[in-house]
C-alpha cells in the first residue's frame, strides 16, 4: 500500500516535471480591437477573435464530441457565443457603458489555431467617449492565465493593453471631452423628441389652433338656442359633444400680428414651464413617477383640447400652456434620464436638449402659424380643423390617459395611435 | 472603478506596423502591460462551406476527455471539496503536461486557485498550486509554497521532489543536495537515487550519475510507463552530456516508446539529433508536431541547418508565434527563443541579451549553452561571466558546453558589456514578477 501511494506521489510529480522545457503551446489569448468611427462618434466597432478550444471549454462547440470543430457547429452557437463574450466584456465611455450589437460572424486563424471572429459595435449612446475604459472578464473563472490583448484605433492613434483575470480594467484617453459634440447631438435628440412625442405636438397644436380666431360671445338673451357659425354645420353626435357651444362663434382675426402675438406668448409659457421642471428633474431635485406624468400629459392634452370645445379660456390660454408645461418638462427629463449621461456632460446634454426641444416646437409653429392665418378664414378650418379636430384629439387622450393612468390596453387603440 | 486594478493603455502613433513596434520599445520595459501590434496574418474569412473542420479538440472518445468529464461532474456536484477539486486539476495538468498544451494549466489553476484563499489550504491544493507555478515557471512563488507546504509536512514526496527540481533548474545545487538527502529518507532509496543521479549529472559526475541510473532502470512491472521514460530521459541526457551519443540514443528511443508523442522528449531528442548532424532524423521526428512550438522550434532549426527550401516559410510561422507569445508579456520561452535567435535568425546580439534575461530565472544546462553561445558569437566573453562562474561552482560538465567555456576562457574581455546590452533589437520586457 505504502509503495502504491509512493509511485502516484512519483507518478504526479513526474507528469508535472520537465521545467527544463517550456509548454509547447501557448497559453489561452484573445485577441480585441476597437475601433473608433469618424463618421459616428458614438459608435466603436470591435472584433474580438477568440480560440475556437476555449469556447468549446467554456461553452461547447463541439456539438457531436467528434473531436473536429466544424464551421457549421460554429454557426449555429453564434448567439450562444455572442451572449456568452459580449456578457464578459464592458465598453464604458467617460464611466457609462457602452452597448454591445453584434454584427457579424467569421473566423480567422491565428498562430496556435482557429479563433471565432466576433463582430459588433459598441454603441456609447449620446455621450462621445473621450475616456475609453474596458472591462475585460472573460474566461477569468474557467483560466486565470487567459489574457485579452486589446488594441485601440483611434484616428491615427493605436494603443493597446494586456488584460486579464488579475488585470481586468484599463482606460485610455481618446480624445479632449467634446462637449460642444455632445451638446449637438442632445440638440437634435430633443428635436427628435419632440417630433415624434405626439402627445406634445397635440398639446401645442391645441393651443395654437384657436390662435387666428377670435371667439365671439353670441348674445344669449336675443338668441337663446340660436343655431350658427360653426355648431349649425355640426352632426347629431357633436351636438350631443357640445351643446354649449350656442353661446360663442369664432371669428378670424383681422391682422397677423394679434395671433402671432398670442402664439409667442403660448409658446413661451409652455417653454418656460417645462425648462424648470425639466432643468430640476434632470439635476435631481423633482422626481414623479412616470406614470403619473405620462397620465398628467395625455389629461393636459384632453383639457387643452377639450378648451376648443367648450371654451372657458379664451385670451389666456397661455395660463394652460404654462400650468401644464410643469408636466411635459417632467416627461422631457425621463426621456433625457432614458439616455446615459456622464455627470461631467450633464451641462452640455440638459443644455442641448432643451435647446433641441425648443427649436423642434419653433419649427412646429413656424409651420403653423402661416398656414393656419392663411386659411383662417375656410369653413375648413373653422369647423373640421377646430371642432373636429380638437374633438379628435379628445378621444385620443383620453384613450392615452385610460391606458396610462390605469395601465390597461385598449385593444386596437395602439394600433392607430402611438403611445 | 477600482482605480488599484485599473491598468493603463500605451499610446502611440502609428504609421506602420513597424513603426509601432519601434515606437512600443521605450514604453514596454516601463509599462506592465505591453503590446505589440497584432500578429494575427490573415483576413478574418467566412468558411466556404458547412463542413469544414476549423479546429480539431479532443475527441469524446479521448478517455483521458471522458476522466475530465467524470472528475469535472463529480466536482461539480461537490463545489466545496478540495480532494475533487485537486483530483480534477491534477488531471488538467498531466493532461496538459503530456500534450504540452498550457491552457490546460490555467484550466487546473482556475479549479484549485478558490480553495487556495483558505487560511491554511490543504496540502494537495498547495501541492497542486505550486505544481502549476513551477511548470508556467513561476520558480520563486512555486518555490515559496512549497517550502511552506514541508513545513507542515516535511516528509511530503512530492513536495520534496518537485523543490528539488526547482533547485536543479535554478542551479541551488545546495539546497537540491539536502532535499535528495530528505528523498532518502522519507521516500526510500528508489527516489533518492534519481535525485543524486540527476544532481550528480549536473555536477561533472556523469559517470557516477549513470551508474546509479542504471540500478533503478528498471523498477520493475508495476512502475507506471512515465516514471521509466522519466528515468529512461535522465540516462539519455546524462549519457549526451558525457559525449556517448549512441548510449543517449538508445535510451531517448526506449522513452519514446514508453510514451510516445510526448512533447518534451521529442523536443529533448530533436535537440539532441540537431547536435548530432542528424537534421533529416530531427525532421522526421517531429514532422508531425507541428502544432507544438517546441516541436516546431526543433523542425524550424532543423530546416535552416540543412538549407531547406521550406526554412524561409518556417521561419516567419516561427517568428509569429513568437510574437503572440511575446503579446502576452509572461515570458516562459526565452531559452527556446534566445537559441532560435542565435541559431536560426543569426542575431548574436539580441539572442545575447535574452539569453541573460533567461539567466535570472533558470540555470539548467541548455541555459547555460545558449548563454555561452551568445555570448561567444558576440564576442564578449565578459558577457558570460556568471555562467562561467557558476559552471566553476556547480563543476558542471557537459560536452556541449566545454568547448565553448575553453573559447571564452582564451578570448580576452574586448568591450565593454554594456556595447552590447544596450542593442536589443527584438522586444521583450524584463521578467517582471519574477
Amino acid at each position: 500500500m505504502k509503495l502504491r501511494r509512493l509511485w502516484y506521489a512519483v507518478f504526479a510529480t513526474v507528469m508535472s516535471l520537465s521545467p527544463l522545457s517550456a509548454l509547447a503551446h501557448k497559453e489561452s489569448d484573445a485577441y480585441l480591437s476597437l475601433r473608433t468611427d469618424t463618421a459616428h462618434d458614438h459608435v466603436m466597432h470591435g472584433q474580438w477573435d477568440i480560440a475556437l478550444r476555449d469556447l468549446d471549454y467554456a461553452i461547447g462547440l463541439d456539438e457531436n464530441h467528434d473531436g473536429a470543430i466544424t464551421w457549421k457547429e460554429v454557426k449555429d452557437k453564434r448567439s450562444a457565443i455572442e451572449n456568452y463574450a459580449l456578457a464578459r466584456m464592458q465598453v464604458k465611455g467617460d464611466g457609462l457603458t457602452c452597448d454591445m450589437q453584434p454584427t457579424g460572424q467569421k473566423i480567422d486563424e491565428h498562430t496556435d489555431g482557429a479563433y471565432v471572429v466576433i463582430l459588433f459595435d459598441a454603441v456609447c449612446d449620446k455621450n462621445i467617449p473621450s475616456k475609453l475604459t474596458i472591462d475585460y472578464r472573460l474566461m477569468y473563472d474557467l483560466d486565470p492565465y487567459h489574457r485579452g490583448i486589446v488594441t485601440i484605433h483611434s484616428g491615427d492613434k493605436i494603443a493597446g493593453a494586456v488584460l486579464g483575470p488579475s488585470n481586468p480594467v484599463a482606460s485610455i484617453n481618446l480624445r479632449e471631452p467634446d462637449r460642444w459634440g455632445e451638446f449637438k447631438s442632445f440638440v437634435t435628440d430633443g428635436i427628435w423628441h419632440i417630433w415624434t412625442g405626439i402627445d406634445h405636438i397635440l398639446f401645442l397644436l391645441s393651443l395654437l389652433l384657436p390662435a387666428v380666431l377670435v371667439m365671439r360671445r353670441t348674445d344669449p338673451r336675443s338668441g337663446g338656442w340660436r343655431v350658427r357659425g360653426a355648431l349649425s354645420e355640426s352632426s347629431g353626435l357633436l351636438m350631443a359633444l357640445a351643446p354649449a357651444s350656442t353661446r360663442y362663434r369664432w371669428e378670424p382675426v383681422s391682422t397677423f400680428w394679434p395671433a402671432c402675438l398670442d402664439v409667442i406668448k403660448i409658446v413661451s409659457a409652455f417653454s418656460l414651464s417645462h425648462s424648470i421642471t425639466l432643468s430640476l428633474a434632470v439635476l435631481g431635485y423633482v422626481h414623479l413617477p412616470s406614470r403619473l406624468v405620462e397620465s398628467g400629459i395625455a389629461l393636459s392634452v384632453m383639457v387643452a383640447a377639450l378648451n376648443n370645445v367648450y371654451p372657458l379660456v379664451n385670451k389666456r390660454v397661455w395660463l394652460i400652456a404654462f400650468a401644464f408645461g410643469f408636466i411635459h418638462g417632467l416627461g422631457f427629463a425621463s426621456a433625457l434620464s432614458g439616455l446615459q449621461l456622464p455627470a461631467d456632460a450633464m451641462a452640455a446634454s440638459l443644455g442641448g436638449f432643451s435647446v433641441g426641444v425648443e427649436i423642434g416646437q419653433e419649427a412646429i409653429v413656424l409651420a403653423f402659424l402661416p398656414i393656419a392665418y392663411l386659411v383662417r378664414k375656410t369653413h375648413f378650418y373653422q369647423v373640421a380643423m377646430l371642432r373636429w379636430g380638437s374633438v379628435l384629439i379628445v378621444v385620443i387622450a383620453a384613450g392615452w390617459f385610460v391606458q396610462r393612468a390605469f395601465d390597461i390596453l385598449i385593444p386596437g387603440f395602439s394600433a392607430f395611435i402611438p403611445n | 472603478m477600482n482605480d488599484k486594478n485599473e491598468g493603463n493603455f500605451d499610446e502611440v502613433r502609428c504609421s506602420s506596423r513597424r513603426t509601432v513596434l519601434r515606437l512600443f520599445l521605450p514604453l514596454l520595459l516601463i509599462l506592465p502591460a505591453p503590446l505589440l501590434a497584432q500578429t494575427n496574418r490573415t483576413k478574418p474569412y467566412i468558411p466556404a462551406s458547412d463542413g469544414v473542420v476549423l479546429q480539431l479538440v479532443p475527441p469524446a472518445t479521448d478517455p483521458r476527455v471522458r476522466q475530465f468529464e467524470q472528475l469535472r461532474n463529480d466536482f461539480n456536484a461537490h463545489p466545496q471539496d478540495a480532494a475533487k477539486a485537486v483530483l480534477l486539476a491534477q488531471a488538467y495538468v498531466d493532461y496538459g503536461r503530456s500534450t504540452g498544451d498550457a491552457r490546460y494549466l490555467g484550466r487546473a489553476m482556475a479549479v484549485v486557485q478558490p480553495f487556495m484563499a483558505a487560511p491554511a489550504p490543504p496540502v494537495p491544493v498547495m501541492l497542486v498550486h505550486a505544481t502549476i507555478q513551477q511548470s508556467r515557471h513561476f520558480f520563486q512563488a512555486s518555490r515559496d509554497e512549497l517550502s511552506q507546504i514541508l513545513k507542515r509536512d516535511p516528509a511530503n514526496v512530492q513536495a520534496l521532489l518537485t523543490l528539488a527540481t526547482i533547485a536543479m533548474v535554478q542551479g541551488d545545487h545546495d539546497l537540491a543536495n539536502r532535499l535528495c538527502v530528505d528523498l532518502t529518507n522519507n521516500a526510500g532509496n528508489f527516489m533518492g537515487m534519481i535525485c543524486t543521479a540527476s544532481l550528480r549529472s549536473l555536477s561533472g559526475q556523469g559517470e557516477q550519475a549513470y551508474a546509479l541510473l542504471t540500478y533503478v532502470e528498471d523498477p520493475g512491472p508495476k512502475a507506471p510507463p512515465a516514471i521509466v521514460a522519466w528515468i529512461e530521459g535522465l540516462m539519455a541526457d546524462t549519457a549526451a552530456r558525457m559525449g556517448n551519443a549512441a548510449t543517449a540514443d538508445v535510451h531517448f528511443k526506449k522513452a519514446l516508446r514508453l510514451t510516445p508523442g510526448d512533447n518534451f522528449l521529442l523536443a529533448d531528442y530533436g535537440e539532441f539529433l540537431i547536435d548530432q548532424g542528424r537534421t533529416k532524423e530531427a525532421i522526421d521526428l517531429v514532422g508531425n508536431d507541428t502544432q507544438s512550438d517546441t516541436s516546431f522550434l526543433v523542425l524550424v532549426t532543423a530546416e535552416k541547418a540543412l538549407g531547406s527550401p521550406k526554412a524561409k516559410a518556417d521561419m516567419a510561422e516561427m517568428d509569429a508565434r513568437f510574437q503572440s507569445m511575446d503579446q502576452r508579456g509572461d515570458h516562459v520561452f526565452m531559452r527556446e527563443e534566445a537559441s532560435y535567435l542565435l541559431h536560426v535568425e543569426h542575431d548574436p546580439k539580441s539572442a545575447l541579451n535574452l539569453a541573460r534575461q533567461n539567466w535570472q530565472v533558470q540555470h539548467a544546462p541548455k541555459d547555460v549553452r545558449v548563454y555561452l553561445e551568445a555570448a561567444l558569437a558576440t564576442g564578449d566573453p565578459a558577457a558570460a561571466k556568471p555562467a562561467l562562474d557558476f559552471i566553476d561552482r556547480t563543476h558542471l560538465k557537459d560536452v556541449t558546453i566545454d568547448p565553448l567555456v575553453a573559447q571564452l576562457r582564451v578570448l580576452k574581455p574586448a568591450r565593454s558589456p554594456s556595447a552590447v546590452s544596450t542593442s536589443a533589437s527584438r522586444s521583450f520586457s524584463s521578467g517582471s514578477g519574477r
